[in-house]
C-alpha cells in the first residue's frame, strides 16, 4: 500500500474549514499535513481542532511537508502560489476561479506539464451527477435540437468571509461573475460548447460588481441569457429548452424536472448515479469529498483529473472577455431621472 | 458650509439601508473620498460596487473606530444595535456613538451626522410633531437607546463644542429597506395585515433618497450644527395609502381594516386570562427585551440552552411563536388551511397605527434648505422598480 498522501493546505479561509477539511477526515490514503496561513492563530485553532501536526504561515514552508497542495487563497494569489508548488512537482487543487485570466492560467498549466505534476481545478458542482446528466441529454439529442438556455443564479451574500479580499478589485480580480460566475460559466460551456459572441453588463461603479447579465450566443446557434447576483434571492436553476421539451436544473444540487413538449405534465426529482440506490448527499462536504477522491486517484493513477488545468481556463476565458466587453447595468432607482430631483 | 467633494467621509452602518444609499449618493453624485467601517463583510456586496475604503470593525471597538475616524473631515453615524439581545443591541447603539463622537474630538472632525429617529418622541399624540415635543423613552430598547445615544451626541456639542448635528427619519422606505420595504411585502405575502380602524392612521412616510438628502445637508449646512432635525416627506399619508402601494405592487389584496372595537374583542379576550401568566405574556408582548433579560441570567441561560438544544427547531419557533404573539383577528376570523394568518399586532402596535401624527418639517425646511423630492407615488414608483428586479413581486 502507498503511503499516505501528504496534504498543504494553503488559505484557511471559510472553504477549508467548512469543506477540506471534514471531507479529508472521511477520506482514507490522505492525511492534511500542513496549514498554511498568515494569520497564524487561525491556523492552530484549526489544526488543532483536525489533528493537523504541522502549521505555518507562508506556503513556502511546505516544500518538505506535503505531496500535494490544495490553494484556497485569494483569488489573485492562485496563480502564483500554484505555480510555485507545481514547479516543484507539489500536486495542485486549486479552488475557482482557476486565476485571474487565461495568461496566468496557461502558466499554471505549463507549470504542471513540465514538472509533471498533477494540476485540478476546484470546480466541484462538476461532481454533482446531474451536472453530467444534463450534458448526457444534451448531447444525446434527448432534449432535441437545444434553442435556448437560461441561469439564474443569486442569493443574498451570507459567505462568512473574513477579510475584505473578495471585495476588492486587485485581490478578488472582479465580484459575482469571477466568484459565483466561475461556476457558472463552466456549465455554460460544459453544457452548450463554445461562446460565439457575447453582451456583458453588470452594476460595477469602481468596485466590483454585485450583479451582471450575460446574454449569450453560442458556436451552435443556441442562445442563453445568464444573470447573477450578490444582492437577491434568484432561482438559482437553468432552464434549457429543447425542441423536445425543457428542462430545468438545479445549478447547486442534483434536483432536475423535465417538461416535455406538448405535454401538460412533467417530471420532477434527483439525478443519482446508476448504482446508487440512493443520493450520495450534496452537502458541501459530500462535494468536496468526492472532488478530492477524483484528484487523489488522478496523482495515484497519473491519469487526468475529472477538471484539468484545460477545463478550468475555459470559464476564465470567457469571464475575461466578460469584462472586457463590460457596459453598465441600467438601475433606475441608483440614479432617478425625475424633473424635481435636485441634491 | 462644507464641500463634499473635497472631504473625506467615513460613513459607520455603510452596510445597512439609510448608509448603503447615503454611500451611493456620496460616490456617484458627489465623487465623494467615502471610507466605511465595516463588522460583517458578508453585508457589503452593495457598497463594494464603488472604489471606496473598508475597514473592518465594529462601532463597540474604540480602537477600531479610532482608526477608521482619522484623517476624515465628516463622519456619517448610521450603524445601531441591530443583532442580538436587548443587551447587545443597547450596547452597539449607546457605546458605538460614544466611541464615534470621542474619536471625532480627538481628530477635530468638521460634522458628525448622527442617525437618530422620530422614535426618540416615544408615543406620539395627535396632531402636529415638531421638534420642540419632549423626548420620551417608550421602553422599546431601539428607541431608547436611540434616545441615550442623541443625548451622547448633544453632551458632545455642549461640552466640547463638537460640531453635531442629528436627523430623526420618520417611516423610510425604499429599495434595500427592511423595516418599511421588505418587511410589509414579506408580512402582505405571508399574511394579513390589520388596517386599524381602516387605516385611516397617518404614515409620516419619507423616501430614502429624501433623508439621505437631509444627511447631506445636515453634513454641509452651518446651521446644522448642534441642532435635531425631523425628516419626513411634505404630507403624511394614511396606512390604507401605504399598505395598499405595496398591495397594487404584489398584486394582492392581503390587508384586513379592523375597528378598535374588533381589536378591543381579543384585548378582553386575553385581560380574561387568569393570574401571573397572562401578565408575563403582555409584559413579555410589549417588551420584548424583558424575555432578552430572562433569558441572559446564567441560570436560566443555562436551563434554556439545554432545553434549545434538545428541542427541534420548529417547536422553538412555535414555543416562541406561542410566547409573543398575540392574535387579535384570530378569534373573530377562524383560520382555515387555505386562508393566510392574520398577523398579530401588539397593544402599542395598535396605538401606533391609529395615531393622527403629523411631522412639521418646517426646522429643516428653514434651517438646512430642505425640501422633499419625492412623494408616496413617486417613491414607490421606484421601489417596485427594484422590488420587481429583485424577483420579490
Amino acid at each position: 500500500m502507498n503511503p499516505r498522501l501528504r496534504i498543504a493546505i494553503i488559505g484557511c479561509g471559510a472553504v477549508a474549514e467548512r469543506g477540506h477539511l471534514p471531507a479529508i477526515a472521511k477520506l482514507d490514503g490522505i492525511q492534511v499535513n500542513v496549514l498554511v496561513d498568515k494569520n497564524r492563530s487561525r491556523a492552530e485553532e484549526l489544526a488543532w481542532l483536525h489533528n493537523v501536526p504541522h502549521v505555518v504561515e507562508d506556503y513556502t514552508q511546505v516544500w518538505d511537508n506535503a505531496d500535494a497542495a490544495i490553494v484556497a487563497l485569494p483569488h489573485y494569489l492562485h496563480a502564483p502560489v500554484s505555480i510555485d508548488l507545481l514547479k516543484r512537482g507539489i500536486h495542485v487543487l486549486v479552488e475557482k476561479p482557476m486565476a485571474l485570466n487565461v495568461t496566468d492560467c496557461d502558466a499554471m498549466i505549463e507549470a504542471a506539464q513540465q514538472s509533471g505534476a498533477t494540476l485540478a481545478v476546484g470546480i466541484m458542482r462538476r461532481f454533482l451527477p446531474s451536472y453530467q446528466f444534463v450534458k448526457a441529454l444534451i448531447d444525446t439529442g434527448f432534449l432535441g435540437k437545444i434553442g435556448s438556455f437560461d441561469m439564474r443564479e443569486g442569493l443574498v451574500y451570507n459567505w462568512p468571509v473574513a477579510s475584505d479580499f473578495f471585495f476588492r478589485k486587485e485581490t478578488a480580480g472582479g465580484g459575482v461573475l469571477i466568484d459565483t460566475g466561475a461556476y457558472t460559466m463552466d456549465a455554460v460551456q460544459y453544457w452548450f460548447g463554445d461562446c460565439k459572441s457575447l453582451d456583458y453588463l453588470d452594476d460595477n461603479m469602481g468596485g466590483v460588481e454585485a450583479n451582471c447579465e450575460i446574454h449569450l450566443q453560442m458556436e451552435n446557434e443556441v442562445e442563453g441569457y445568464v444573470d447573477l447576483s450578490r444582492t437577491r434571492d434568484l432561482r438559482n436553476t437553468a432552464t434549457i429548452r429543447g425542441e423536445r421539451g425543457t428542462l430545468e436544473v438545479s445549478l447547486r444540487s442534483s434536483s432536475v424536472s423535465l417538461h416535455p413538449e406538448g405535454l401538460d405534465d412533467a417530471i420532477a426529482g434527483n439525478v443519482l448515479e446508476a448504482e446508487a440506490i440512493q443520493s450520495k448527499g450534496e452537502s458541501l462536504v459530500d462535494l468536496v469529498k468526492v472532488e478530492l477522491e477524483d484528484w487523489v486517484e488522478a496523482i495515484t493513477e497519473k491519469r487526468q483529473p475529472r477538471v484539468t488545468g484545460e477545463e478550468g481556463r475555459k470559464s476564465v476565458a470567457l469571464i475575461e472577455a466578460c469584462y472586457k466587453n463590460r457596459r453598465p447595468l441600467e438601475l433606475p432607482w441608483l440614479s432617478p431621472k425625475l424633473p424635481e430631483y435636485v441634491i | 458650509m462644507i464641500e463634499l467633494r473635497d472631504s473625506r467621509i467615513l460613513v459607520t452602518g455603510g452596510t445597512g439601508f439609510i448608509g448603503g444609499r447615503l454611500i451611493e449618493h456620496l460616490v456617484l453624485k458627489y465623487g465623494a473620498d467615502v471610507h466605511a467601517l465595516i463588522r460583517n463583510f458578508a453585508r457589503a456586496p452593495r457598497i463594494a460596487r464603488f472604489s471606496i475604503k473598508m475597514f473592518p470593525g465594529d462601532v463597540t471597538d474604540p480602537e477600531a473606530v479610532d482608526r477608521a475616524v482619522e484623517n476624515c473631515d465628516i463622519v456619517f453615524h448610521c450603524a445601531y444595535g441591530s443583532a442580538g439581545g436587548a443587551t447587545q443591541q443597547k450596547r452597539a447603539t449607546v457605546k458605538g456613538i460614544e466611541n464615534v463622537l470621542k474619536a471625532s474630538l480627538k481628530h477635530k472632525v468638521k460634522r458628525v451626522v448622527h442617525v437618530s429617529t422620530i422614535s426618540v418622541y416615544g408615543k406620539t399624540e395627535d396632531g402636529c410633531l415638531d421638534e420642540s415635543a419632549p423626548r420620551r423613552y417608550s421602553k422599546q430598547v431601539y428607541a431608547d437607546s436611540k434616545l441615550e445615544a442623541e443625548k451622547f451626541a448633544f453632551s458632545y456639542y455642549d461640552k466640547f463644542g463638537l460640531p453635531v448635528s442629528i436627523i430623526q427619519p420618520t417611516i423610510v422606505f425604499g429599495p434595500f429597506g427592511r423595516p418599511w420595504t421588505l418587511n410589509p411585502i414579506n408580512q402582505l405575502k405571508k399574511g394579513r395585515v390589520i388596517l386599524v380602524e381602516g387605516g385611516d392612521g397617518l404614515c409620516n412616510a419619507v423616501y430614502v433618497d429624501d433623508v439621505v438628502q437631509a444627511m447631506i445637508l445636515a453634513a454641509t449646512r452651518d446651521e446644522a450644527v448642534g441642532q435635531a432635525f425631523l425628516i419626513s416627506a411634505v404630507e403624511p399619508v394614511t396606512w390604507r395609502e401605504f399598505y395598499g402601494a405595496y398591495e397594487r405592487m404584489l398584486g394582492i389584496e392581503s390587508t384586513i381594516p379592523m375597528s378598535l372595537s374588533e381589536l378591543g374583542h381579543s384585548k378582553q379576550r386575553h385581560t380574561r386570562e387568569p393570574g401571573t401568566i397572562a401578565q408575563v405574556r403582555t409584559a413579555m408582548r410589549e417588551h420584548p427585551y424583558i424575555l432578552d433579560a430572562i433569558l441572559e441570567l446564567p441560570a436560566v441561560a443555562r436551563t434554556y440552552g439545554i432545553a434549545q438544544a434538545v428541542t427541534p427547531a420548529w417547536l422553538q419557533r412555535r414555543i416562541k411563536v406561542a410566547l409573543l404573539a398575540d392574535s387579535p383577528g384570530t378569534g373573530r376570523h377562524p383560520l382555515t388551511q387555505t386562508e393566510k394568518p392574520v398577523l398579530p399586532l401588539t397593544p402599542s402596535e395598535v396605538d401606533f397605527f391609529r395615531a393622527h401624527t403629523r411631522v412639521r418639517i418646517d426646522k429643516a425646511r428653514r434651517l438646512l434648505g430642505y425640501e422633499p423630492a419625492f412623494d408616496l407615488e413617486k417613491g414607490m414608483k421606484l421601489t417596485e422598480m427594484w422590488v420587481r428586479y429583485s424577483g420579490l413581486a
